[in-house]
């Protein structure tokens, strides 16, 4: 064919190639559609997990986020992001968003009020249950997804000016126990690390953890480590992050603190404690040694299924190596002596000296985007700022600061989230207010959580949705604007404040919870107590003075704008690390421009403030000189590098208990173990919103699996993908069978985001930290025709 | 002050009592509303750091291919954790739709208790030597570039046949209803040009995904790449010859299968085909008795009617019919635009050939005519049938081989040809060819149950299986629709050998192979099983 006749027969232009066309961007975000190019950006801190990607959304003409991606300069996740991520913009324009309050009428249906009515009707319920039943009666369950400034505020409301006495948050299902470890341990809920302690280590041990899909970009840091590490995975089942390491170790379920002992017993024996350490900076290690001495290989290989031989090449990994760094998550927390757990890996850390320096430290990698918000500021089971509600100087100090009466303090901590729901079982607690999370989905025995709704006189539910499980059973629903659409500020695993950006309008009605909180404190009468608390940022600065002198300290970070320009900044961050920095970057300012870098003009100590009520040692130290580069990622900072612990005599402390087994065992009657866990990138707890995004729910599994072991499978008669019935003594789910020799004969494993996982659960508690043993329960399988 | 001003951001104050009132909510509901527009954040992005160009260079390569050579992903195994940012940063980057994915993340699974294994698998568009999408397509709306051997889809082109979803073996081409046409990965070709890395490259936390270059060796008759580091559980190289590299250090177990190894998926069963590909054999198939001089004219007329109702589908099978005129393009290699240009010509004889029937009673030359004019329809009309029995064959889908695909087509056109040869003019001879043809169909149509009588591992069924339990599975009532019409055909020629049926009763025979003709071409689209990459669990 002739070219002149070409162009005609071939439409290489047009409206629809038009419409996928790349072309160069502003704002250094490469090539775009041009239908995508933003006239701005606005960098803002991811709202799902605590790993705190920065993400940089890209704006419209009118400032409304229309895309976004991965920040390339944020010092987290170095322009990389998971798919929740990519994705976080698209849930808030999910259909079905509650864009108004709904209250539940006569005939039981829920049908839209204004906000008018819907605050006075939580108001009138809520005192009115008060005024009968005491004020304890009315209880919150809130969450680690909202903004520090709106999770202060939501304590400070409920304990101070509402006057309740419970408050926990769904933090409980995830954090508790590293919570308790830490306090307990080192004296203050103080994570010690960086997320550069996962480039230094030369040997990472990952117990209970598979940040392979639970924590992709924190995997990515371990992927930069260029020191050639050796990875070990504690799992009972081959998880991607089991099949990335060097070494699997495939305990039976439950049996880690029998490890633990074992190594911490071989090291002991191998003398490979770091003595110095031990004497100058701890406490209690005598005992422990002693304690562990009953944990011989032949005690720990019969309880765990772990070869001597395993066990010795464990404890050699960990004597061998100069930078050891233990890492752990759910696999831990979430067990009925999970407590004692972290503290056993706290332990080896603590005895072999892998504390305080780089690529190393006994690590709790967090879950919610804002747990360890929280943990300091979720005013549940410490006051606000990690103070204690049941020391007088405490609640007189934190008065002080917010300028309220002491007497408005309670002198106990609340009950944990297990207490409060027995609390209703017991008609104690008869009103519940539940803030961002979705206990009729998650709550450990499920069931139980559901029948007990019927105790409630008023169940208050304030969500982005009101087809949460749990919206779907309140009296009053309140529309919440979400993440994206509201400001604040929120605390990532490695101790990182990070800026949460308004770039989205919120539908309808839904206003952002702190409003909420604020219509809710003027309506109950107690908006005095709370002017100080004008805006986010307003309340930031009273938290940022609630924190000075705390280990938390980060009365240095001057406001919103200073955590731009920082990208972040971690705790501790008191004025004279501020200024600090400040004199570090002139310093970078002027050898960049040639001149020779003016003598010691930073360190000086003599221009910097006293450090006053600081904690004693203010931990200053950017490493390694991360700002010689421009726009390099600033590196992190971790905490003990002098040794000094947070207890009072600033040494850390060993913790230990006998092992005891997990309260259900598998038996005849149910003979499968059940381990429950995440089991995909793309779907983030109940799945509210990430099941939201078609582009997640495309790539989370369509239907509910079970993964079980061949032998198993073949002795049940179960072929690939044939629909079974999994039944516990408290309820059943069905699901299709996934064959893999991944989990071991005899276990079977269920991803948690699917609702009626939670029906099958078994309500174990840890005993410190109260968290849920979500990960073992025992069930029977049976097929069925149909799935 | 650069980002939030504090003015902006400050929430309203409070009246100084609590008393609580509408404007509160008001003030709040007003704030929620604003936002910072970019002329206000434009003090902000001043001083941004440009996306380090340096940082893609060991995933990208820094020249263009030599001649002989393409690009291609090349994707380490050993680095995919199946964290999937790959799939959400293409959608985002290159702004797709809502539902549409252009990178797929799936899970192979296998290994022993002592050493269990999985790996999971990310794929897009191979970017094939010998691509079957741009073979297949009709009017050539895929061009592979001359120098990077990027295959990339021509949007305004495409008419949305769909042709190329089924060409594809790796379930590649994504077909947008929104749009009428596919789209697919172009490997970014854009941003590679800029010396960018693709989004899918930029996206990965893991570095798993770079974009290298692969020898093409075009001296034998199609150009072929070497397939040995393509993944071995992926359907096979040979047919197109993907580009894309999986390298790994680890060596994968004898027994690893895919996720999905044991999926069941029905696939579309594109009614405007079904309805196309019924009515066009019964067209091609009535015209032989009625070429015959004595042949009733009613004939000549079912066979046009059928015609238009079998083209007039196919025109509704297109998202973008009114681009189709260029169908005549793919003529050199894709049997979609030689079916196309065959019954094109083929309609107009069909035409003629029924107006000279229908005339023929007062005008003996156009009786004359009639007969080679219906001769060439009949010729053209086998060559078409022809083209649309290898336009599935060249899917390289097993349930659609030659030995399935030519015998249900032509068998079809024959039925119809018997069934309405009776309809109009019963004879026991037309009544046992119905019925005798009806059978022979069933009969080959039952082969493909057979399988299930072997022993095969039921945790990877193999395709012949998968078809044969989709049939008796999910797609088990149509089957049984399809079974009952020909065997109620079959009795009904039977009963009519015996005694002259009524001018009602003659028209059963017809209807019956028209609802068992169409119900196995719904089950010929439905109980296809279509290759793909290994996909993940219940995905």
């Amino acid at each position: 064919m002739t070219t002149g006749l070409e162009p005609w027969l071939r439409a290489r232009q047009g409206p629809m190639t038009q419409e996928l066309l790349l072309k160069p961007a502003d704002f250094g975000l490469g090539q775009l559609p041009t239908r995508l190019h933003p006239d701005a950006t606005a960098d803002t801190v991811c709202g799902f997990c605590s790993t705190g990607c920065g993400l940089r959304a890209h704006l419209n003409s009118a400032g409304e986020a229309i895309n976004l991606t991965a920040n390339p300069t944020y010092p987290v996740n170095q322009g990389m992001a998971c798919p929740k991520g990519w994705e976080a913009l698209a849930p808030l324009h999910a259909a079905d968003r509650a864009t108004e309050p709904l209250q539940r009428d006569g005939t039981g249906e829920l049908r839209p009020a204004n906000w008018p009515s819907a605050i006075a009707a939580f108001v009138e319920r809520f005192k009115s249950i008060q005024q009968r039943h005491g004020n304890a009666a009315v209880a919150v369950l809130s969450t680690g997804q909202i903004v520090m400034e709106e999770m202060a505020l939501l304590g400070a409301l409920a304990k101070f000016g509402m006057r309740l006495s419970h408050l926990d948050s769904n933090t409980r299902q995830c954090m508790a126990t590293s919570h308790v470890a830490y306090k307990q341990s080192f004296g203050f809920d103080a994570p010690p690390f960086a997320y550069s302690d996962f480039e230094e280590s030369d040997v990472l041990f990952f117990i209970g953890a598979n940040p392979c899909i639970a924590h992709p970009i924190l995997w990515q840091r371990v992927m930069m480590n260029r020191r050639n590490p050796k990875i070990v995975v504690l799992d009972p089942r081959a998880t991607e992050t089991a099949m990335a390491a060097t070494l699997h170790v495939p305990l039976r379920p439950k049996s880690d603190l029998t490890l633990l002992y074992g190594l911490a017993h071989l090291l002991v024996l191998r003398d490979a404690v770091d003595h110095a350490f031990v004497d100058a900076h701890t406490s209690g290690y005598e005992a422990f040694a002693a304690f562990v001495s009953r944990f011989t290989p032949q005690v720990v290989s019969a309880s765990t299924g772990i070869s001597a031989e395993t066990l010795e090449r464990l404890c050699s990994l960990i004597a061998d190596h100069e930078r050891v760094s233990f890492w752990w998550t759910m696999g831990v927390n979430q067990g009925h002596e999970s407590t004692r757990t972290a503290q056993a890996i706290i332990n080896l850390a603590l005895m072999t000296g892998n504390i305080g320096r780089r690529g190393t430290g006994a690590n709790s990698i967090t879950g919610q985007c804002n747990a360890m918000g929280s943990r300091l500021f979720g005013n549940a089971t410490s006051l606000l700022g990690g103070y204690s509600f049941d020391r007088v100087s405490d609640r007189a100090h934190v008065a002080s600061v917010l300028g309220i009466d002491a007497a408005l303090i309670p002198d106990a901590p609340s009950l944990a989230y297990d207490q409060i729901v027995d609390g209703i079982e017991r008609g104690e607690i008869r009103g519940l207010w539940v803030i961002a999370t979705n206990t009729a989905h998650s709550w450990i025995d499920q069931n139980r959580f559901r029948r007990l709704r019927e105790k409630l006189e008023f169940l208050v539910v304030q969500d982005m949705y009101a087809t949460t499980e749990t919206a779907q059973l309140a009296d009053l629903v309140l529309p919440a604007a979400g993440w994206g659409e509201k400001d604040g500020v929120m605390i990532n695993s490695e101790r990182r404040i990070g800026r949460v950006r308004k770039v989205s309008r919120a539908p309808g009605q839904a206003l952002n919870d702190f409003a909420i909180f604020k219509l809710i404190a003027a309506a109950w009468g107690c908006g005095d107590l709370f002017t100080e608390w004008s805006s986010p940022e307003a309340t930031f600065q009273l938290l940022k003075r609630l924190s000075a002198g705390r280990p938390c300290d980060f009365s240095g970070i001057r406001d919103y704008a200073h955590l731009d320009e920082l990208g972040g900044i971690q705790w501790p961050f008191t004025e004279r690390d501020a200024l600090l920095t400040e004199n570090e970057q002139g310093r970078r300012k002027n050898s960049e421009g040639g001149a020779p870098p003016p003598e010691r003009s930073g360190a000086n100590p003599a221009i910097l403030p006293a450090s006053g009520p600081s904690h004693p040692h203010s931990t200053f130290s950017i490493l390694p000189s991360p700002l010689a580069a421009p726009n390099a990622p600033r590196k992190g900072r971790r905490l003990f590098e002098d040794g000094r612990f947070f207890t009072p005599d600033e040494r850390a402390r060993f913790y230990f208990d006998a092992p005891r087994e997990p309260p259900e065992m598998p038996d005849s009657e149910y003979p499968f173990f059940l381990l429950t866990g995440r089991g995909s990138s793309a779907q983030w707890h109940t799945g509210t919103r990430t099941n939201k995004s078609e582009v997640l729910r495309r790539l989370a599994p369509r239907e509910l699996y079970v993964e079980i072991n061949p032998a198993d499978a073949e002795r049940l008669k179960l072929g690939q993908g044939v629909g079974v019935r999994v039944e516990s003594r408290r309820g059943h789910a069905l699901a299709v069978v996934l064959i893999t020799p991944t989990v071991q004969p005899g276990q079977v494993f269920m991803p948690m985001h699917f609702e009626t996982v939670n029906q099958l659960t078994f309500p174990a508690f840890d005993p410190h930290s109260r968290q849920p043993s979500y990960k073992a329960c025992a069930v029977r399988i049976g097929r069925v025709a149909n799935p | 002050m650069p980002g939030t001003s504090t003015d902006d951001s400050t929430l309203p104050s409070e009246a100084s009592s609590s008393r609580f009132t509408r404007t509160l909510v008001d003030d709040y509901l007003a704030e929620q509303q604003r936002l910072q527009t970019p002329v206000q954040r434009a003090s902000e992005a001043f001083d941004r750091a440009e996306r380090s160009a340096t940082s893609w260079s060991e995933l990208i390569p820094l020249s263009r291919p030599s001649p002989g050579e393409q690009y291609a992903f090349e994707v380490d195994l050993d680095r995919c954790t199946g964290c999937k940012a790959c799939v959400a940063g293409c959608h985002s980057l290159n702004g797709l739709d809502e539902d549409e994915t252009w990178r797929d993340v799936g899970l192979v699974v296998g290994g022993t208790r002592s050493q269990p294994f999985q790996q999971t698998i990310t794929t897009a568009c191979h970017h094939c030597a010998d691509p079957g999408c741009l073979n297949g397509c009709p009017v050539l709306a895929y061009e592979k570039d001359p120098v990077t051997g990027i295959v990339r889809h021509l949007d305004d082109q495409c008419i949305g046949c769909q042709y190329c979803v089924l060409k594809c073996p790796y379930d590649v081409p994504k077909y947008s209803g929104r749009l009428g046409i596919v789209r697919k990965c172009d490997l970014c070709h854009g941003r590679l040009a800029a010396g960018e890395a693709p989004a899918c490259v930029q996206a990965c936390p893991t570095q798993a995904i770079r974009i290298a270059t692969a020898k093409v060796d075009r001296t034998s008759g199609t150009p072929s790449v070497d397939t040995s580091a393509f993944l071995a559980l992926a359907p096979s190289p040979d047919y197109t010859q993907p580009t894309t590299r999986y390298i790994s250090r680890r060596t994968m177990p004898a027994n690893a299968a895919p996720a999905d190894a044991a999926a069941l998926r029905p696939q579309p069963a594109h009614w405007p085909l079904v309805i196309m590909l019924t009515f066009i054999p019964m067209a091609v198939g009535t015209l032989a008795p009625a070429i015959s001089a004595g042949a009733d004219p009613r004939l000549a007329l079912i066979a046009t009617l059928a015609g238009v109702l079998g083209l007039a589908a196919s025109v509704f099978h297109l998202g973008q019919p009114r681009r189709a005129w260029r169908i005549f393009l793919g003529l050199r290699r894709s049997w979609l635009s030689r079916e196309a240009v065959v019954f094109g010509v083929w309609f107009p004889f069909v035409l003629v050939f029924a107006a000279f029937r229908l005339t023929a009673a007062g005008h003996p030359s156009a009786s004359r005519l009639a007969a080679p004019v219906g001769i060439a329809a009949i010729g053209l009309g086998v060559v078409g049938l022809a083209c649309s029995v290898m336009i599935y064959v060249d899917t390289h889908r097993r349930f659609w081989r030659l030995s399935q695909t030519a015998p249900r087509f032509f068998g079809t056109a024959a039925l119809f040809g018997c069934a309405a040869a009776f309809a109009v003019q019963p004879t026991i001879a037309a009544a046992i060819s119905a019925g005798g043809v009806a059978l022979a169909k069933v009969a080959l149509e039952l082969r493909t149950l057979r399988v299930l009588d072997e022993d095969e591992d039921e945790d990877r069924p193999s395709t012949d299986r998968k078809t044969a339990l989709l049939l008796t599975g999910a797609l088990r009532p149509v089957f049984s629709l399809r079974m009952l019409s020909a065997l109620g055909l079959a009795a009904c020629a039977v009963a009519f050998t015996a005694g002259a049926p009524t001018t009602f009763a003659r028209w059963l025979i017809p209807a019956l192979a028209l609802s068992g003709e169409l119900a196995e071409r719904y089950l010929f689209f439905r109980a296809v099983v279509a290759p793909k990459m290994p996909g993940g669990p219940s995905a």
